[in-house]
């Protein structure tokens, strides 16, 4: 049950935003800082609960929903799930202070923004595949009047576009689940992943495909990545960080969740594609990231290139490969989460996000300067910090398997660190820009949102059984079904 | 013996009964009178009066009436409770609707009354003859309604509608007369008992005969090529009107396209492919014509012509399950249409501009009405988990069933086309500012309409078991 508390103190604190008048928007802010704040307290209550040790699903909610169809409401957490509902619950309360300078229709933004968390939760808890489809879509909605109404630039156009590839992605998913429930009339995941194995070959080919289109539009893998640079640029900063941190991982997760264990024979049949397309995500991201001037926009195509080792470590099908894999999506969304907040910090101040128009701000903001630093060396995959590892552990997992696509990926890195440096120099070094000679350094209020994900980067680059330790079973009993299948 | 039957058969059919004499109540009151609130008022105490009769009858068992002229059986029930749910929230739109003059008030709500008798008859039907005549009864008052607001436009509207409208049901009374030709029958049942037994060398004409009644029924439901004279006959028409035209017969036609389907099954070979054919031109027709609309009324017609697309595809499956998903789909569309009508009646009657642009900033002006407009338009675009979304899944799973997945990958494809006009208008409440900052409060009847069709399209969409557990009953 106490996994329906995850999605009912978002709900209920929907409820109160709507029902609070417009006006006052300080209890408005408040309503939903101490949701979002209740609802990380309860999944760190779940982590306590939850056993590391055990492979399968835990915490179980099982309520029939519509018993025609064999629906229910069936809900639950693993390894493979564990990690991304802590990342949505942290990175939904940091955004929530971040939203507090929201400067217009408050009301509207927090209602969207709680219903956006409860849809992100309830795809990574729902374990009915109905459900899963139903968060899965909830969450568009909001994501389109977030972008649409409070971001910035073409807003319009970005908010359009990222419901337009989504929506189309989903619904090549929805062909495949009606599929599968026509051919085993049940939704319930841990059954499917019995039955649906054993569809012969063709099928699973075709379902793998309908599901990697949905999946993929989301992670996003290229060419279906053009939605992301232009939504992460345009939405505001708390809502980009809730984009590449926790909506890019929803992608990745169906892959774990219902790809793979659904269709063994068609994740081995796609494997090569796969590190292909990875490759090409991680040396194709990094190469674009570098011709841009936009600092938000060569972060949101760092969200391509890493997304491309979530790609790799899949195609392996190793242990390390997937621990890799899984980690990175935890990772990414840490760090990537925190550059996202960094940027928005500079351009508040500055009101330009122009590379070339910065310089010498190391020395006006030496806090801001350090931490910027330090996420990006973690985005490079610096030892010592998270991203590391988790790129370390896909391309040791992907070595051995699929070895062209991992040597050449390694370039990739060697362009991520050339970008993220060139971009730390034009911004931090050189001669301080007379234009910033007044900029103040971060506020403790901006402190709060980015000093937590400093902890988390630090303590799993030292540390990673930390994280590693909560998913390894579930990843071993993933790999000992997908090889089952054989 | 005669006036036993008939005294039985009227005491089943009482509903239509109080609706039709309710209506003539009614048309006469708002003539004697000419107060709005009198023939208001007693509309309101016969379409309570018939809701009751209504529920009293769902425990009868299946039965014919009127010597096998009509059979009251579960489908039809369904089907009599969605044309009650289309006059009364139509009804309560054209209550406060200002296009049409205050001097033809009780002949509007008594012709829409008359309207639902027809649409409850069409579903009834069990017999080529009333079939005729309950059609006719929806098409005359329905030319009527439309031309009601007496300008240039809607009596356009109005002659376009009826002679289109003639020209079909001409083409229907060949394709009928072709049918008794050739089986020498006219009641349902004796046709296909008929048609069992029929010579091959016969069959084409039938397959012929079928083929003509179709027609007529793909015009009730603006199936594409018959489609033609929907974007006009909606523009012109008062919006209550045009919503009670988006539901009413289309349901209707679906249900009597359902009866004579079954009836004419041993020929229905024949015409089947076309019907397939037909169901991925008419969505894709629809939903590509409507992403160039800029006057919401027309928009709504195109998206009407869509919607009917999704339908066809459980008509052109022929399974329990299709026809299930037929009714799943009907009762969704029917509140969230209707719903997105009644946004169109609050924006009409504040604005007087039936064009697109007329909803800009609507969330700033009045709040609430676009949530619902928000939840109507994104549940006729298929998002769950709003009731649109259950039907759809049921039609496509229906599909997918029959091994057509193609027709499923087309329903799919056009889901996400049709994304595109339904999130333009909530793009134009949300994302722009309005043009005038004055807010719209719509009037009551129109509020009770929006909550009542919001809270189905929420509720049902969260909790269909009880929708599907009073219809999994009817099959």
């Amino acid at each position: 049950m106490i996994l329906s508390g995850l999605l009912l103190i978002p709900l209920i604190g929907m409820l109160v935003v709507l029902l609070l008048p417009k006006t006052a928007t300080r209890l408005i802010r408040l309503t939903a800082t101490v949701s979002t704040a209740l609802t990380l307290g309860v999944s760190l209550a779940v982590l306590r609960l939850f056993d590391p040790q055990a492979a399968g699903v835990q915490l179980e909610t099982f309520i029939p929903w519509i018993p025609q169809l064999n629906i229910a409401y069936h809900l639950g957490v693993d390894g493979l799930s564990i990690m991304m509902v802590l990342l949505t619950t942290g990175l939904s309360f940091l955004a929530c202070l971040a939203s507090w300078s929201i400067p217009e229709r408050q009301k509207e933004y927090f209602t969207l923004y709680l219903l956006l968390e409860l849809g992100m939760l309830g795809t990574f808890l729902a374990l009915d595949l109905f459900l899963f489809y139903v968060f899965w879509e909830i969450v568009l909605v909001p994501m389109y009047f977030l972008i649409g109404i409070w971001g910035g630039g073409r807003r319009e156009y970005s908010a359009f576009k990222f419901f337009v590839y989504t929506l189309a992605g989903s619904l090549a998913m929805l062909l495949g689940i009606l599929a599968i429930y026509v051919a085993t009339h049940t939704f319930n995941m841990t059954e499917l992943a019995q039955v649906c194995p054993t569809f012969a070959p063709g099928l699973q080919h075709l379902l793998f495909v309908a599901f990697f289109l949905g999946f993929a539009i989301k992670v996003p893998v290229f060419p279906f990545h053009t939605w992301l640079p232009d939504a992460h640029v345009d939405a505001p900063t708390p809502i980009s960080v809730l984009l590449a941190g926790v909506l890019l991982k929803m992608g990745a997760y169906g892959f774990f969740r219902i790809s793979y264990p659904f269709f063994p024979e068609g994740a081995r049949w796609f494997a090569g594609a796969m590190a292909a397309l990875g490759m090409i995500n991680i040396v194709y991201g990094a190469f674009v990231a570098m011709a841009q001037t936009d600092f938000k926009r060569m972060v949101a195509y760092s969200s391509v290139s890493h997304m491309g080792f979530v790609l790799l470590g899949l195609s392996s099908l190793t242990p390390e490969g997937f621990n890799g894999a899984l980690l990175q999506m935890f990772n990414h969304g840490t760090i990537t989460g925190a550059m996202f907040l960094l940027v928005g910090v500079l351009y508040d101040r500055a009101h330009t996000r122009d590379l070339t128009a910065f310089g010498g701000l190391g020395s006006r903001l030496p806090v801001y300067a350090a931490m910027l630093t330090i996420f990006s060396l973690a985005s490079l995959g610096l030892p010592g910090l998270s991203g590391f590892v988790s790129e370390f552990l896909s391309f040791v997992g992907a070595f051995g398997v699929q070895r062209w696509p991992t040597i050449v990926s390694v370039l990739g890195i060697v362009v991520t660190a050339a970008y993220m440096l060139t971009a730390i120099q034009r911004v931090l070094l050189g001669a301080l820009n007379q234009r910033w000679q007044a900029l103040p350094d971060m506020t403790p209020q901006e402190l709060v949102t980015v000093v937590p994900l400093l902890i988390i980067v630090v303590l799993v680059g030292v540390y990673p059984l930390s994280v590693l330790r909560l998913q390894d079973p579930a990843i071993l009993a993933l790999l000992q079904h997908v090889g089952m299948f054989q | 013996m005669v006036s036993a039957t008939l005294v039985e058969s009227l005491r089943l059919w009482l509903p239509e009964v109080i609706l039709g004499l309710g209506a003539m109540g009614v048309v006469l009151c708002g003539a004697l009178t000419h107060r709005r609130a009198a023939a208001a008022m007693l509309t309101a105490v016969v379409l309570f009066a018939s809701a009751v009769l209504l529920v009293n009858a769902q425990a009868t068992p299946p039965a014919e009436g009127f010597f096998g002229m009509i059979r009251l059986d579960p489908l039809a029930h369904v089907f009599r409770w969605l044309a009650w749910g289309v006059v009364a929230l139509v009804v309560l739109m054209a209550w406060c609707a200002s296009d049409v003059s205050p001097k033809w008030f009780g002949e509007y709500l008594g012709l829409l009354m008359v309207v639902g008798v027809g649409l409850m008859l069409m579903a009834e039907a069990q017999h080529l003859l009333m079939a005729y005549l309950a059609i006719e009864l929806v098409s005359l008052t329905s030319y009527l309604l439309v031309a009601l607001t007496r300008d240039a436009r809607s009596s356009e509207a109005g002659l376009k509608y009826l002679l289109f409208g003639a020209l079909s049901s001409g083409i229907m009374l060949f394709g009928m007369s072709l049918l008794f030709g050739v089986t020498g029958e006219l009641a349902f049942p004796a046709i296909r008992e008929a048609l069992e037994r029929l010579p091959s060398s016969q069959m084409r004409l039938c397959a012929t005969a079928v083929g003509l009644v179709s027609v007529g029924l793909a015009f009730k439901i603006s199936m594409v090529p018959f489609h033609l004279w929907t974007p006009d006959v909606y523009e012109g028409a008062p919006v209550p009107v045009t919503a009670m035209l988006s539901v009413g017969p289309k349901a209707a036609g679906f249900a009597l396209w359902i009866r004579v389907i079954q009836m004419v099954e041993p020929v229905w070979g024949a015409i089947a492919p076309a019907v397939w054919w037909l169901t991925v031109v008419t969505m894709t027709v629809g939903n590509l014509a409507a992403l160039s609309q800029t006057n919401v009324k027309r928009l709504l017609a195109y998206s009407t012509i869509g919607q009917v697309g999704y339908l066809l595809i459980g008509l052109s499956v022929r399974t329990a399950a299709g026809i299930e998903a037929i009714l799943v789909y009907l009762a969704a569309y029917l509140f969230m249409n209707l719903g997105a009508f009644a946004c169109v009646v609050a924006v009409v009657t504040d604005s007087g501009s039936e064009s697109v642009d007329a909803f800009r900033g609507l969330a700033r002006r009045a709040p609430v009405l676009a949530l619902c407009c928000a939840v109507f338009l994104l549940s006729l675009a298929g998002l769950p988990p709003l009731f649109g979304f259950i039907g759809k899944f049921l039609l496509f799973g229906a599909a997918i069933q029959s091994q057509a997945v193609w027709l499923a990958v087309a329903g799919v494809v056009n889901s996400a086309i049709a994304l595109y006009y339904y999130v333009n208008i909530i793009r134009q409440m949300y994302l722009l500012s309005p043009q005038q900052a004055r807010p719209l409060r719509p009037a009551a009847a129109v509020q009770v309409a929006l909550g009542v069709c919001g809270v189905a399209t929420v509720v049902f969409g969260v909790f269909p078991s009880g929708v599907f557990a009073w219809i999994q009953g009817v099959i």
